[in-house]
């Protein structure tokens, strides 16, 4: 799946969670739900389409492809109507 | 013994869910606490999606598992994409939800807090998350085509057009109300008006910070902006109390009305990406922010409700807008129980991200129970408020006066006790002048959440905080809608205009964009000026017009959902949109007749042009008469183009009973997905 879970970074088990636990020690539905929780937050600020811009692009992130990801995008995004 | 002990939490919901409405509905005399409106609204919502919506989804809809959606099958990486479930959930219910859910039922609770949140449940389980669950599934089946297009196709050339028609009419109106509802807001709030300008360079920096040091990390520079947004409202009541800056700040309704259609031409018009992309961002991060707050708030304190369950307004005489409870209520509160305006998110982006066609179930029925919810708590904000504030903030001047120890007795007369004391206690509390004529349901929201928050963290000394921070969450939010809904009311013009003249539908030719830009903005810029200049207040004959013209818009979603489950040869199960579409065409026509012809000027725009032409002449009385005859007149245009639509929809579904017209429904060709395949492997 070209799943917007991408750009997630797989080594965020290992990383410390806090007072030297980390994300391993953590309840699996805890991590899940984060995950899930960032997954969803990634796509509703345009984080996951602009990584799937640069996975499409076979390109890395910097601000000409920054600004090429944004042009692409202003159309598209000024005909989605946002609800009252 | 698995099933039974299902069974029984099911039979466990279902009679707290009894209990709960029965006090709710019941209870007199006494204030209740507001969790029973949560736990009432909790079980009806559970029983609602794990029995209707799996009815509608097994034995209506037949959700096909191993049929491919149009996110696989025309998969681009870009509009059409298999995404995960949840996530377009998330993305679903941030498009969906608005300013609506929470000053609709701001506005309904004058007739109390029972009516509202009685039709926020039960008009979201049968009717709102009926109608976005169908109308996802029935564009996610025709490759995620758009709502006008699907009337086009199944109802006919002049379901398109009317579809079209009322999408236009909706946007425009929604425009000019929501942006009167900043604009009553913000007026003489130099604290308002300052955090809101401080947005501009606050989301400059973010859009530079995007661009030039952290590209494409949003969520990073959204939570930047927020803190610079939390620092500029504290930075707010340094202004409002500073007597050599705050009138700076101090601007009088006309002249906020006009930087707000300058402003929404400009967003329109100029390419100000640098500016509006971020602050997208940013309001999208303090919405969720906000209503998640408000969840946890109103879980965590428990609040009481002040307000009783009926008020002597149930009669139609409310100060807030006049008209009785049928057909009024059902109309004042449409995000949040039905809203057409979903049936176009529901068939835009949303169905191109779907995966799996039984998920449109959980997204499309699900997403709007989350946001009936939102509707709930915003009944709680009002209704925590004493009643008299709750009238003192939301009565026009033209009904209680401008002076507040005559608008405080006004208030008193109809058995609400407040003081202009009291009410002067609370302005000074949450740092404004006055609290007295704040229409639009936007302060009263603001003031409820307020007291909510302040009633724990931190308490009164941060009652202004809150309430700053309530009134720049929505400011910012409807800014927001304002400039986003005039540009895809430009697109719109323009594709339209194209079939006339070709160069005007060119997106990219400027003399088209600053015509096009021009015209949308005059259409919602006159309602504007309309309710500012409007001595009710604007709130009493423009928000009717929007709930009119949204549920309207719902009609005829309902008819393009009934008219394809009569093709489907379902027509024994077209009573789940049938029904709601009923409901729905018997109280838009009624509220529209009510509110061209009724005798009672305060309801009927013709008759109140009547009694303006009879008291006295001016050119300032022209206009007014001018303007209610002009929504009388928008109002009966409306109301025709959906009785078109009714009854080309009619006849096409007593064809199609009676087999003299033989129709097939037209969906996409079936693909098998791979994703089953993938799952079982």
């Amino acid at each position: 799946m070209s799943s917007p879970q991408r750009g997630l970074r797989p080594a965020a088990a290992a990383e410390p969670c806090s007072a030297g636990r980390t994300w391993a020690s953590a309840p699996t539905w805890f991590v899940g739900a984060t995950r899930l929780l960032l997954s969803v937050l990634r796509e509703i600020f345009d984080e996951a389409a602009y990584s799937r811009f640069l996975a499409r692009h076979e390109m890395s992130s910097c601000p000409r492809a920054y600004a090429a990801f944004m042009r692409e995008q202003e159309v598209s995004k000024a005909r989605r109507p946002r609800c009252c | 013994m698995r099933s039974l002990i299902r069974v029984l939490i099911w039979f466990v919901i279902a009679i707290l869910g009894a209990l709960a409405l029965g006090t709710i509905a019941l209870h007199r005399g006494e204030q209740i606490n507001a969790m029973w409106l949560v736990v009432a609204a909790f079980c009806a919502y559970a029983l609602g999606y794990r029995f209707y919506s799996k009815f509608i989804s097994s034995k209506v809809l037949a959700l096909d598992a191993q049929r491919a959606t149009p996110a696989e099958r025309l998969d681009n990486g870009r509009d059409f994409l298999p995404t995960n479930k949840w996530v377009v959930f998330g993305h679903h219910f941030a498009a969906i939800a608005g300013p609506g859910p929470l000053v609709g039922p701001v506005l309904a609770a004058q007739f109390g807090y029972l009516p509202g949140t009685l039709w926020i449940l039960i008009g979201a389980v049968f009717g709102g998350c009926v109608q976005d669950f169908v109308i996802l599934l029935f564009s996610v089946r025709r490759d995620g085509k758009s709502l006008t297009e699907m009337a086009r196709e199944e109802i006919g050339i002049v379901g398109g057009f009317v579809a079209y028609a009322a999408v236009i009419s909706i946007i425009v109106i929604l425009l000019g109300v929501a942006s009167l509802i900043v604009v009553n807001a913000l007026k003489a709030s130099p604290w308002g008006v300052f955090t809101i300008a401080m947005t501009i360079p606050i989301a400059l920096l973010m859009g530079l910070y995007l661009r030039r040091i952290r590209p494409g990390k949003v969520l990073e520079v959204s939570a930047l902006g927020f803190v610079l947004v939390m620092l500029a409202i504290w930075g707010g009541q340094w202004v409002s109390q500073n007597p050599a800056v705050a009138p700076w700040f101090t601007l009088s309704a006309s002249a906020l009305a006009v930087v707000i259609i300058i402003y929404g031409f400009a967003a329109s018009a100029l390419p100000v990406w640098l500016l509006l992309a971020p602050r997208d961002y940013l309001s999208t991060f303090v919405k969720l922010g906000t209503i998640a707050l408000l969840a946890m708030g109103i879980i965590a304190l428990r609040p009481t409700l002040h307000m009783p369950p009926l008020t002597r307004f149930t009669d139609g005489s409310g100060p807030i807008f006049a008209g009785s409870i049928f057909p009024f209520a059902f109309i004042t509160i449409a995000c949040g129980a039905i809203s057409g305006f979903h049936s176009l998110i529901s068939s835009g982006t949303t169905p191109k991200l779907i995966r799996r066609e039984p998920e449109t179930r959980m997204v499309g029925y699900g997403a709007m129970i989350a946001e009936s919810m939102v509707a709930v708590m915003a009944m709680i904000a009002a209704c925590v408020l004493q009643p008299g504030t709750y009238f003192a903030i939301n009565s026009p001047a033209g009904i209680v006066g401008r002076a507040p120890e005559a608008a405080a007795a006004t208030i008193r007369g109809w058995g609400f006790p407040v003081t202009a004391i009291e009410m002067h206690t609370l302005a000074q509390a949450v740092g404004e002048q006055t609290l007295f004529n704040r229409t639009g349901g936007a302060p009263a929201f603001a003031v409820g959440m307020a007291h909510i928050f302040s009633s724990s963290l931190g308490g009164q000394a941060v009652m202004a905080i809150w309430y700053h921070f309530a009134i720049m969450f929505e400011a910012l939010f409807i800014l927001t809608v304002l400039d986003a809904g005039t540009r895809v009311g430009r697109f719109m013009l323009q594709d339209a205009l194209g079939h006339v003249w070709r160069p005007l539908g060119r997106t990219s030719w400027y003399p088209s964009i600053l015509a096009t830009s021009a015209l949308i903005v005059a259409a919602w810029g006159s309602f504007l000026w309309q309710g500012v200049k409007d001595p009710l207040g604007g709130i009493n004959s423009l928000w009717p017009l929007f709930g009119i013209s949204n549920q309207l818009l719902a009609t005829v979603a309902l008819c393009v959902a009934t008219t394809i489950i009569i093709k489907m040869r379902k027509a024994c199960y077209s009573l789940i949109t049938l029904v709601p579409l009923a409901w729905l065409v018997a109280v838009t026509f009624t509220a529209s007749w009510q509110k061209m012809f009724d005798s009672n000027p305060r309801i009927g725009f013709l008759a109140h042009a009547r009694q303006l032409a009879s008291s006295a002449a001016g050119s300032e009385v022209s206009r007014l008469i001018f303007n209610d005859r002009l929504d009388a007149a928008v109002t009966g245009v409306l109301v025709f183009l959906v009785a078109l639509i009714l009854l080309e929809s009619a006849f096409l579904w007593m064809s199609v009973l009676s087999g003299r017209m033989q129709v097939r429904v037209k969906e996409a060709p079936f693909v098998p997905t791979r994703f089953a395949a993938e799952e079982q492997g």
